[in-house]
């Protein structure tokens, strides 16, 4: 057998481990700026790039891409050439991989502060930086299977199965979502509308954390937690099973972020069932982590990475526990648009992946060094202060948002809400955002000690860039007849990857082509027309700001919401919504049907100050709408991508007619801020633009005639638990 | 951009039969391929992490 000498590549491991420690830092102060704003609203900084509807993007955005992103690279280059037996396929490609997804991070933390966004979340960036981002992960996917392919292991563990599974499912997501029509450099319509581009959204968006926060952190999983307990996982058996049921199961799941909403009951229905079966393999994978370290428990009392890696696996459990009870139409419809959404998501993002991460870079830091951690003392303190943010977060906030929902749905023996006013409900609930803020510092201070802790272990070791190994050449054999079972299809990664794709994509087929194919499942109503050329800007505006991030525009079939905002809102009323903008989370209230609510005036002064028109209210001040003048240079190109995404505005619209209809609105909209004491006050400020929209908000359907086609009644309020 | 095709969603609810259907034949095939396998070869799968004696152990630590 010719035994062969390579080396592993450590230095884009270093890279991508030292990028996970900085992206960490600035993606978790972000996200405590932008926690500290919804009770203190001045620590906006008195910037419109710093303002909670610009600085949540950022922070999702670099926590997601660039802190676990990065993290997973990190695991991913250093797990992959030594389960391959090889060095990576190409170093240039690894570099390329680097610098361009690090590039892409730059730009993302560039852009989003600038309000250049296409506000479906996690896929905010726009399409110039889209398109990087599918150059640079196919950049990736072939240094992956070329690794794969020249590798000196015949079979491939699990824990590049689960690597096989990001890489190509992303690549789908990620395309499918991003599909748009550009409108100049920075602006782009996607080319779904409505409820298409919700569902859409939402096949994405549940499957990044799917497929981004998850399956590439159970490889990791796979691999740092037997080389940690120094023993092989609990059941390679239940891998097999886990793996297979979990990528068919997930791609099903996204429309529980859509229950009660206009998406198609059958559609809903598929979404709940797959969630609430998710659990199984979702579980299998925990219990096969925490298995592994059957007999090996009082290594977690000595070893930090044990310690980490032990939070991190019991997070996911609850996490995914607590995803399917969610994905539940009845308690959805408490929890939905509530705290308790942030609650969930931040124990899988703190607990699992922020605690999977600290775990891998405790046990790589001192073997790329050849040194010794530090100091475990400190990385006793990481954890524990870790630990305790985590709860002092997740408490709070699940407190908060049971609170709040509840309050939402209380109606008085009368029958009417007993707390009609939106903003009662917020204030209820502002000391839990106070703790919230106290736990997301505990954790930044414990990560900061972490950081430290790895700074200091590097400089008391010697960097080891390429680490010479000896394996024998790969025998490429034909497997005895009637040995194909699944250790065969270990041996065969184009195969193995095949089959991964048709697993992933059979649950996305199933539920979106139907979306789109299918004229019944979007009901048009003839009084819907397309917005205006000034509501047009002005919804961009709304766009730009990230209003979407705090208020949703749907209003779910039930008494409590039609009491509060009007009328249920329906599928057939997004028809020319590029993209939709029902959002996920009611900071403020739902503001789908606010149009002719409120006088011009009062939106005017609203926005230049909420608290002068809601005294307490926690929203930011927007004074530089008030200066700002309209971008009406770039309305052709707009109207031109929106014809070009459906919207039926006539040839030559863009032109002439446009500009002119826009001027009259806008005169229109100043002479009633005349009669609210807001006197000659500039036409061609985005303010009008933005008034222009939100009146504008629901009005179609109120002008619709009485016999319009949608037939849906009234759900009755689920029983609360 | 996105046209309609078709006018109207027939047996919708077969729709979750056959996707329930097609779960269940997915998770049955990886049992019986995951139990069909030899115990001393998943054991040996399992080990594969464990084998890959390049990185060097860490110096103890001090503390």
């Amino acid at each position: 057998m010719k035994i062969e000498t390579f080396s592993y590549d450590n230095r884009i491991v270093r890279a991508f481990a030292i990028a996970t420690l900085v992206w960490g830092l600035v993606g978790f102060l972000a996200g405590l700026l932008a926690a500290v704003q919804l009770f203190w609203p001045a620590a906006n900084l008195n910037l419109a790039y710093t303002t909670f509807g610009r600085l949540r993007p950022l922070h999702t955005n670099v926590v997601i891409f660039a802190f676990v992103g990065n993290g997973m690279f990190t695991g991913i280059y250093y797990s992959l050439q030594r389960l391959c037996k090889a060095r990576m396929f190409s170093d240039r490609l690894s570099w390329v991989n680097f610098w361009g997804w690090n590039g892409i991070i730059v730009a993302a933390a560039v852009t989003l502060p600038l309000g250049l966004t296409t506000s479906k979340e996690y896929a905010e960036l726009e399409w110039p930086i889209d398109i990087a981002i599918a150059v640079v992960w196919v950049a990736f996917c072939i240094n992956l299977f070329g690794t794969i392919i020249k590798r000196r292991e015949k079979h491939l563990y699990v824990a590049i199965w689960f690597y096989i599974a990001t890489a190509i499912t992303v690549a789908v997501l990620h395309i499918g979502n991003s599909l748009a029509v550009p409108a100049g450099w920075f602006k782009s319509y996607s080319i779904y509308a409505g409820v298409q581009d919700a569902l859409m959204q939402w096949w994405y968006g549940h499957n990044a954390v799917a497929f981004f926060l998850t399956t590439p952190y159970l490889g990791l999983m796979y691999y740092f937690l037997p080389k940690a307990a120094n023993r092989p996982v609990f059941s390679y058996r239940l891998s097999i099973i886990h793996f297979w049921a979990l990528v068919f199961l997930y791609i099903w799941a996204g429309p529980h972020h859509l229950l009660y909403t206009s998406l198609p009951d059958w559609a809903q229905s598929l979404g709940m069932v797959f969630s609430v079966m998710l659990v199984a393999p979702s579980w299998g994978g925990m219990i096969n982590g925490l298995l592994t370290l059957r007999g090996a428990w009082d290594k977690v009392r000595q070893e930090p990475m044990l310690k980490f890696m032990v939070v991190a696996l019991t997070a996911y459990g609850m996490a995914t526990l607590e995803g399917p009870l969610l994905s539940i139409k009845s308690v959805n419809a408490l929890s939905h648009y509530t705290d308790w959404t942030i609650a969930h998501v931040h124990t899988g993002a703190l607990g699992w992946n922020g605690f999977l991460t600290f775990s891998m870079l405790y046990w790589l830091f001192p073997r790329l060094y050849n040194t010794k951690l530090h100091s475990v003392k400190l990385a006793n303190w990481h954890f524990w202060l870790g630990l305790l943010g985590i709860m002092f977060y997740a408490v709070p906030m699940y407190w908060a948002g049971v609170t709040q929902g509840l309050m939402w749905k209380e109606f008085t023996p009368e029958g009417f809400l007993r707390y009609p006013n939106f903003l009662e409900t917020v204030l209820q609930i502002v000391p839990m955002y106070r703790l919230r803020a106290v736990g997301g510092t505990l954790y930044i201070i414990g990560s900061a000690i972490g950081v430290w802790n790895l700074y200091k272990t590097a400089k008391s070791g010697k960097f080891i860039p390429d680490v010479e190994v000896q394996a024998p050449a790969l025998v490429r054999a034909a497997p005895p007849a009637g040995k194909r079972g699944h250790r065969w299809l270990e041996s065969k990664p184009v195969l193995f990857s095949i089959f991964t794709a048709v697993a992933i994509l059979v649950g996305g087929l199933v539920e979106v082509i139907p979306m789109y194919l299918i004229r019944s499942n979007v009901p048009t109503i003839s009084s819907v027309k397309p917005y205006t050329p000034l509501e047009v800007i002005g919804r961009d505006i709304y766009i730009r700001e990230g209003c979407v991030g705090c208020h949703s525009q749907m209003i779910r079939p039930f008494r409590s919401e039609t009491e509060r905002y009007g009328d249920y809102s329906k599928s057939g009323e997004f028809i020319f919504d590029h993209p939709f903008l029902w959002g996920s989370k009611r900071t403020g209230p739902d503001l789908h049907r606010l149009g002719g609510k409120y006088p011009d005036a009062w939106h005017f002064n609203h926005m230049e100050d909420p608290r002068s028109t809601s005294p307490g209210s926690i929203m930011p001040p927007y004074p530089w709408l008030l200066e700002q003048k309209l971008d009406t240079n770039s309305l052709p190109a707009r109207l031109k991508a929106l014809r070009r995404v459906g919207v039926p505005y006539p040839d030559g619209f863009e032109h002439g007619p446009a500009q002119a209809d826009l001027a009259a609105q806008s005169a229109r909209i100043v002479a009633n801020l005349a009669q609210g004491s807001i006197i000659n006050h500039p036409p061609d400020t985005e303010i009008i633009a933005l008034i222009a929209y939100m009146q504008r908000l629901g009005t179609d359907a109120k002008a619709a005639p009485a016999d319009a086609p949608e037939v849906a009644a009234i759900t009755p309020e689920p029983a609360l638990p | 951009m996105i046209k309609d095709v078709l006018r109207d969603i027939g047996g919708i609810g077969l729709y979750g039969v056959i996707s329930v259907c097609l779960f269940f034949v997915v998770f049955t095939t990886a049992a019986v391929r995951a139990l069909a396998m030899r115990r001393q070869t998943a054991e040996e799968a399992g080990r594969l992490p464990l084998t890959d004696d390049a990185s060097p152990s860490p110096k103890p630590s001090h503390e």
